[in-house]
């Protein structure tokens, strides 16, 4: 298998996507089920109409067989995302906080169980909106760039995969030319020493130390 | 010299860079690989060396190495002035990389580099999440190889969201070796 230049920078959406099938969801199943036995752990009984929470995999897999309802996430509902994306919108706040994977979450749950979700077109169109928010505040964020930290808090998964490369060579390059500054001024001071009598160079030492 | 990029092609081209130095000494039978015809050349005539070449001629005191017209105190200026006009890949097709060599050399360096990338990639992360347009067209034919290789970069981070939303990502499938 060949790695393409866009693996090399990091995570690919499909790994993401991968990831974000192990994330917990609830379901009511429709059928009686024995407890399933899962390297990850054990699910179930399915008892109908008890709630049960399996992993994000599971809860397709029952659905495209009919078996199960999905019970969308809290946060995945209109009024939530709406009073987020209010949030969202307040000048200089911060990012809201949202799931880790929560991009990848709803794409898989609008793809698969669209009929649990409550105005799922109205979800879509609410998270279309928070993304390009979030988008702009991840772009007005390079400002700050500096070679020592970067801090943004609530950045999603997807979402920092989508800025890595950016970040990570503006580091580099930073970090590089730091390097370098302080090495030319070292130089710079070294050779302004040689250069002057022992007397001043008392001078500046001692004035070096009042300040 | 050698760093980071040692395995970097653009690295290593970025030393390819002609810089201005001065011979310290008579050189016989090397006229060819400078300007002059004769086979002689003389002390105190002018050669452009590759970096590479007049680094370590430097070190050994066979010439005096120059500040390349492209770091040189008025071309900084015109870098600190205007950032964002400046047609590097006319300047140089390896600029950062170049200016990272020639650092120890010419103290403003860093700071210079450092404004300027800033200013630069700030519009180069415009460009990327909105799309090419006819103004950001100039900009984009003055990028130097580590700003264009950065924007093809970002460009496709950020497509590979809208790509897999519209289902045009690749499946992750099954490893040939699972039954």
């Amino acid at each position: 298998m060949t790695i393409t230049a866009r693996q090399r920078e990091g995570f690919t959406m499909p790994e993401l996507e991968y990831r974000a099938q192990c994330e917990r969801v609830a379901i009511v199943p429709l059928h009686r089920m024995e407890r399933l036995e899962l390297v990850t752990g054990t699910v179930g009984p399915f008892r109908p109409p008890q709630k049960t929470s399996v992993p994000l995999w599971l809860a397709v897999m029952l659905k495209r067989s009919s078996r199960c309802r999905i019970v969308p996430p809290e946060w995945l509902s209109y009024e939530h995302l709406r009073a987020r994306c209010r949030e969202e919108d307040q000048p200089d706040s911060l990012f809201t906080r949202l799931p880790t994977h929560y991009l990848e979450v709803a794409h898989i749950l609008l793809a698969n169980a669209e009929d649990d979700l409550v105005d799922s077109q109205g979800v879509r169109r609410l998270l279309q909106d928070l993304r390009e928010t979030r988008q702009s505040k991840t772009r007005d964020g390079i400002k700050m760039l500096n070679p020592l930290q970067l801090q943004m808090d609530n950045l999603s998964a997807a979402e920092i995969n989508e800025i890595r490369p950016l970040f990570a060579r503006s580091f580099d390059m930073l970090r590089r030319l730091d390097a370098l500054a302080a090495t030319a001024e070292q130089t710079q001071h070294q050779s302004q020493f040689s250069e002057q009598p022992y007397s001043e160079l008392d001078d500046s030492l001692g004035s070096s130390y009042l300040h | 010299m050698a760093g980071a990029g040692y395995y970097d092609i653009d690295d290593i081209l970025a030393v390819q860079e002609r810089v201005p130095c001065v011979l310290r000494v008579d050189l016989d039978g090397l006229g060819s690989a400078g300007s002059g015809g004769s086979s002689k050349v003389h002390r105190n005539s002018r050669w452009a060396l590759p970096l590479w070449m007049a680094d370590r001629l430097n070190e050994e005191d066979y010439v005096d190495m120059g500040v390349s017209p492209v770091f040189s105190k008025r071309a900084n200026r015109m870098y600190v002035a205007s950032p964002e006009s400046i047609q590097l890949r006319a300047v140089s097709q390896h600029f950062y990389q170049f200016g990272l060599h020639l650092g120890d050399l010419v103290p403003d360096i860093p700071h210079v580099l450092r404004d300027m990338y800033m200013q630069r990639v700030q519009r180069i992360a415009r460009i990327a999440q909105q799309g090419h347009n006819v103004e950001s067209l100039d900009f984009v034919q003055s990028l130097d190889k580590t700003e264009a290789n950065m924007l093809r970069l970002c460009q496709q981070a950020q497509g590979s969201i809208a790509d897999w939303q519209q289902n045009k990502a690749y499946t992750l499938g099954r490893a040939p070796t699972i039954p």
